[in-house]
């Protein structure tokens, strides 16, 4: 499977490039056009990114973030979530530029291939910021069906956690 | 965020300030700085997939998906704006790639385009839990960030990823047609879910 996934990136490179050749693109002008919009992207997420971290290591420096995690440990464990997946698990409903601050530093610290990392990812991966989408995405549009909305991602969210966590385990 | 922002900030603070106030610069510019490197990686794998992106959108593959995603995309939101469609496809074909940020821009357009349709109450509500759910096929951030980090198999979490995202974005999808239906007959009970969800959330927002 994983080698499926190591060919397909190369393969959608290969057709799209091919494609527009055919379509008589000019390929080289057109990607560093695209190129180009990857630095403004980071520079408007990087305050954001660099705030979490900041608050992600005083929370580690101070210890609160243990005194979190064992409270919350309980929990978790009875779903079937590492309860040091706490702080991802609550990072990223709220920013999914936090939520990765706080993902590289668990991989850091357990290890790009242990279980628990692998299942940091699967929780970063497969969630969405709820909280930020509807902040932006909705910003001055009042839709009364967008409290349920949220309650039904959340829910969803919940769901996807212990099944990401099950998966992680079995596979 | 604000208010979480500076109540955990501030808790931190007091607690360091008690038992170790010399390690309070240090937790704070080696944040700084780990997210100076999280940059970085991120300008390379923002670099690659959005001049693939800009490839789709001038060689016309971006329009085909559009129009190939249209009649799924009519039913799902019970519109038939052209305009509104063709910003929810691009934001989906994004989102599908995992760049959430590129999406950001398409999913403004769509959500106010949706907006003003007759069934605004429901397209705006499945709109927002499609993105809320997350549609990602290949986590590219994901990847990069495992790559960097010298991972013995970086691509080893794309099929749970895929298998949880599908799970989350069709319960969503079936819950919202559930209870916030196509027809407007739900206003009372929408309004009964904001008074009680604004009581349980203004502090988390």
């Amino acid at each position: 499977m994983t080698h499926f996934f190591s060919l397909l990136i190369p393969l959608i490179f290969f057709l799209s490039f091919g494609y527009a050749l055919f379509k008589k693109v000019k390929v080289y002008d057109s990607f560093t056009e695209g190129v180009k919009g990857a630095i403004p992207l980071v520079v408007s997420v990087f305050p954001y990114i660099a705030s979490v971290t900041m608050l992600s290591k005083l929370l580690q420096a101070s210890g609160l973030e243990n005194y979190i995690s064992h409270f919350l440990a309980p929990t978790f464990d009875k779903i079937g979530v590492p309860e040091e997946l706490a702080p991802l698990v609550l990072v990223k409903p709220l920013s999914g530029s936090g939520a990765l601050a706080v993902l590289s530093e668990l991989l850091e610290r357990y290890g790009v291939d242990s279980y628990i990392a692998r299942c940091a990812c699967v929780v970063y991966g497969s969630s969405e910021t709820i909280f930020y989408i509807g902040a932006v995405y909705f910003a001055g549009l009042k839709r009364k069906s967008l409290p349920a909305a949220i309650l039904i991602a959340l829910f969803s969210y919940l769901v996807s956690i212990i099944f990401g966590c099950f998966l992680c385990r079995i596979m | 965020m604000n208010t979480l922002f500076v109540i955990v900030f501030l808790a931190c603070a007091a607690l360091l300030f008690v038992s170790a106030p010399e390690n309070f610069l240090t937790a704070l510019l080696d944040g700084a700085s780990k997210s100076a490197t999280l940059c970085c990686s991120l300008i390379a794998t923002y670099a690659v997939w959005l001049g693939l992106m800009r490839v789709w959108e001038d060689c016309g593959i971006a329009r085909k998906t559009s129009r190939l995603l249209k009649p799924a995309l009519k039913r799902l939101f019970q519109t038939d704006d052209n305009a509104a469609i063709d910003a929810i496809s691009m934001n989906i074909s994004v989102n599908l790639l995992g760049i959430s940020g590129a999406a950001t821009p398409y999913g403004i357009t769509a959500a106010k385009l949706l907006d003003k349709t007759p069934q605004a109450e429901y397209a705006s509500a499945m709109f927002f839990v499609l993105n809320a759910t997350s549609l990602q096929i290949l986590p590219t951030s994901l990847i990069a960030v495992r790559v960097a980090l010298h991972s013995a198999a970086p691509n080893d979490i794309v099929l749970p990823i895929l298998l949880t995202s599908a799970l989350s974005t069709v319960l969503g999808v079936i819950l919202t047609r559930i209870f916030i239906k196509p027809v407007q007959s739900h206003k009372v009970s929408a309004a009964k879910k904001q008074t009680e969800f604004f009581k349980t959330h203004r502090a988390g927002i």
